[in-house]
């Protein structure tokens, strides 16, 4: 019986696989951060027993003053259908004009771009301190503060769902004569009103949450009764306000879930 | 009333490539002109000439006696119906609501802004639907029919516009045999009972014969051959779909079918 | 001659049920909710002027002595965002394919986890920040801790769902030859959500990066507490290159994350 030399011909050569390096990199990069923010494990670790010990005081809720939770509560989430009411109406206004393929000239479209950019990076908790220093306190100023930011969002979405439409679509409509305006009210807005819609719901909710938290400048609602209780070391007070505050979200959340289910 | 004067149209892209080399033509009104060519020499281009929108490098077109300019575009554009390859309807809309947006260059922004349209608007877009049979689906959202139907819903568009010309990219590229002899059909007929002239880009040859009275031969954005349909004999039709200077007269099927 | 009656393009000449029903609910939530905000137009009108000359306080030289502060305070909270994006990943994974209906080892672990994760992202991270700042006292360690906490709710979510709109057939193609149970997700699952969980991963940056930049409000960490306390003592000249250095990192973050991600994919 003979046995055949095998001869392969050379595979190629593999390619410089950078993961490890990547990986690696991120490690080290990482335990640098703990360095320099001076986190201890241990502290955590011989804290754990104490957290414990500190989460257990809030196991008896004190719902005593019940109907004035909800009627800050009443307050949040008009602060955030406001708010949302707020940037779904400036985003409707900028986004055709952030959108390439709609926008009339190069100039225009990276002012709205920017505008929009600048409205998001805003933290809305700094809005508010501003809103809050020139309209005084209450929720007024924290639905303008989640208004104007959460418009830099929707506008962005609302302006990348206009450039993924089908520019046939739009030339077909701008074909018969009509101005730009027309065309984004019949080309473009009834293309992306589900998604448009499932983004608007989805930014409520997100502003539900804000609203709750905007309490702490001064922006009305129920945050600021939190950071009271809390401050005085209020455990029951709190963790029933906690709870109230967890039940709404929850509740918000399922409904524009279930919103956006039906939207699809 | 609605003749085209082509005059020593030139397209040329950023990246140097001619579409179209000094196209001169004068296509009749409510004729019915065919432009035929292979794949890439400049049929769309030159169509897209005659609403704007492509802008010529150099040249100019006129439709009647106005010429297509920047300024004059959407004026042009109310009078120049196009009916497209991929059909190009608002898919989310109904079958109505997309016949009348060919009404929308006759209505105030802030009518249109709310959806609102005049009475005889509606009445010009039914006129519209009967016109192409599909009055039954008016109230029907446009993604919800056949590939013939949604053509005939932007023949409908068109035809809301009132216009003195339609314009059709490659109408029937996307539809079967018989669909596509409908709609030819169908746009036949509106240019022999409307008046309206009616060019067309094709790239199937048996259907230009049949329907069109004149023919447009194009070849690397050079008109080649510019007469009446009954002229295409396979002399025509080599120096229309001959590509590199192939002379080849047995090979012109295999031409045609590569086209 | 034409008629000129207006109507909308339905049957009956009226708007469309839908639109007109969702339209007219939002405006009557909007109008019941006015008192509840404390809407006020001429309270609005008068606070124009004041915005103004806010403005114009902002627009004084800035404390140079205060910049590097400036910097290393920032440097903080893009640190805490980093360390607490990444917690929360490694988490989120083993999470992520617990809470996915069709990688979850047992339907109780999936119901477990999906209501576990969902409580997790209830609460804003501010909230989570003032309790653990009760908890462990001031500093970053609290930020980090409540920022991690309510990522794994959200990336362990976005992960299940991506986890949840996989191609059967890939999967099925590895389970074949063989696979065990983690071959299956870590070959067949996690090569097709990987482009998604960038994107998860990226967005979720992106909101940390703003989360963090607040979180000092309470005393967790970052340029929040001096942010809040420039306004409460009025040194304008603080304010505006903080809010300046917000805009700034968070802008080129977005770019980056934009440019990382198409590398990626």
């Amino acid at each position: 019986m003979s046995t055949l030399e095998v001869v392969r011909p050379p595979l190629p050569k593999k390619p410089f696989n950078p993961t490890p390096v990547w990986l690696s990199g991120w490690l080290v990069v990482m335990w640098l951060i703990i360095v320099d923010l001076d986190l201890s494990f241990e502290t955590l670790l011989y804290g754990a027993q104490d957290i414990v010990e500190y989460f257990s005081r809030y196991s008896t809720p004190d719902f005593a003053d019940l109907s004035r939770y909800v009627e800050l509560l009443m307050q949040t989430l008009a602060t955030a259908l406001w708010g949302s009411a707020l940037a779904f109406i400036v985003a409707v206004l900028l986004s055709p004009l952030a959108a390439r393929n709609l926008t009339p000239n190069a100039t225009v479209y990276r002012i709205a771009r920017e505008t929009l950019n600048f409205m998001r990076a805003m933290p809305d908790l700094l809005l508010a301190l501003i809103f809050v220093a020139a309209l005084g306190l209450g929720p007024l100023p924290g639905a303008l503060a989640l208004g104007i930011h959460t418009a830099g969002f929707l506008g962005k979405f609302f302006s990348e769902s206009l450039e993924r439409v089908d520019a046939g679509v739009y030339e077909a409509v701008s074909a018969t004569g009509a101005s730009r305006l027309q065309v984004v009210m019949y080309a473009g807005w009834p293309s992306i009103l589900r998604e448009a819609l499932g983004y608007t719901l989805y930014i409520f909710d997100r502003n539900v949450r804000m609203a709750a938290v905007l309490g702490l400048v001064g922006a009305g609602g129920i945050g600021l009764a939190l950071h009271d209780t809390l401050r005085m070391f209020n455990y029951n007070e709190s963790s029933a306000l906690i709870i109230v505050i967890l039940i709404t979200i929850l509740i918000i959340d399922y409904l524009s879930t279930w919103l956006r289910g039906k939207l699809n | 009333m609605s003749k085209i004067i082509i005059k020593d149209v030139a397209k040329r892209y950023a990246n140097g490539f001619e579409a179209l080399k000094g196209v001169s033509t004068e296509i009749p009104a409510g004729s019915f002109t065919v432009i035929l060519g292979p794949s890439g020499a400049g049929k769309s281009t030159l169509l897209r000439t005659i609403n704007g929108l492509e802008t010529p490098t150099s040249g100019s077109v006129q439709i009647g006696e106005q010429t297509v300019t920047h300024a004059s575009l959407r004026e042009v554009r109310s009078q120049v119906g196009m009916v497209f390859q991929h059909f190009n309807l608002v898919d989310r809309l109904s079958v109505m609501t997309n016949v009348l947006t060919g009404r929308l260059s006759h209505r105030s922004w802030l009518g249109s802004l709310l959806y609102l349209f005049q009475r005889c608007d509606m009445d010009i877009a039914h006129d519209a639907l009967i016109r192409v049979g599909l009055t039954d689906k008016a109230w029907n959202r446009a993604d919800r029919l056949s590939g013939g139907q949604q053509q005939r819903v932007g023949i409908a568009r068109a035809l809301a516009q009132q216009p003195r010309v339609i314009l059709a990219d490659e109408p029937v590229a996307s539809l079967d045999p018989v669909t596509s002899e409908e709609i030819m059909g169908l746009l036949r007929e509106i240019c022999t009972r409307d008046g309206i002239t009616v060019v067309v880009n094709l790239h199937q040859v048996e259907l230009a014969k049949r329907f069109a009275d004149r023919v447009i031969g194009l070849n690397e954005g050079v008109v080649v051959y510019n007469g009446a349909a009954s002229g295409l004999d396979r002399a025509t039709l080599s120096r229309i779909y001959n590509r590199n200077g192939d002379q080849v007269d047995e090979q012109l099927e295999t031409m045609l079918a590569y086209a | 001659m034409s008629s000129s009656r207006l109507c909308w393009p339905t049957p009956n000449g009226l708007p469309a049920l839908g639109p007109s029903v969702i339209l007219a609910a939002c405006v009557l939530l909007l109008v019941i909710s006015a008192s509840a905000v404390e809407l006020d137009l001429v309270r609005l009108f008068t606070a124009i002027p004041r915005m103004f000359e806010f403005a114009s306080h902002l627009l004084v030289m800035p404390d140079w002595e205060y910049l590097p502060t400036l910097g290393v305070n920032m440097l903080q909270t893009i640190e805490m965002t980093f360390l607490a994006t990444s917690i929360a990943l490694v988490i989120s994974l083993p999470l992520g394919v617990m809470a996915a209906a069709n990688a979850s080892p047992h339907p109780a672990v999936f119901h477990a986890t999906r209501n576990l994760l969902t409580l997790m992202r209830a609460l804003p991270e501010l909230v989570w920040a003032l309790v653990f700042v009760s908890a462990v006292g001031l500093g970053p360690l609290p930020g980090v801790m409540a920022l991690s906490f309510v990522t794994v709710g959200f990336m362990g979510k976005f992960f299940a769902e991506s986890i949840e709109v996989v191609d059967a057939r890939q999967i099925e193609g590895v389970a074949a030859h063989g696979a065990s149970w983690l071959q299956l997700r870590t070959f067949g699952i996690f090569p097709q959500v990987f482009p998604d969980f960038v994107g998860t991963v990226m967005y979720i940056l992106d909101h940390n990066l703003r989360a963090a930049a607040i979180l000092g409000l309470v005393g967790a960490g970052g340029i929040g507490y001096d942010l809040v306390m420039a306004m409460r003592m009025f040194d304008y000249d603080r304010l505006l290159p903080i809010a300046l250095s917000i805009y700034v990192v968070v802008t080129v973050l977005d770019r980056l994350s934009d440019r990382f991600r198409r590398r990626l994919i």
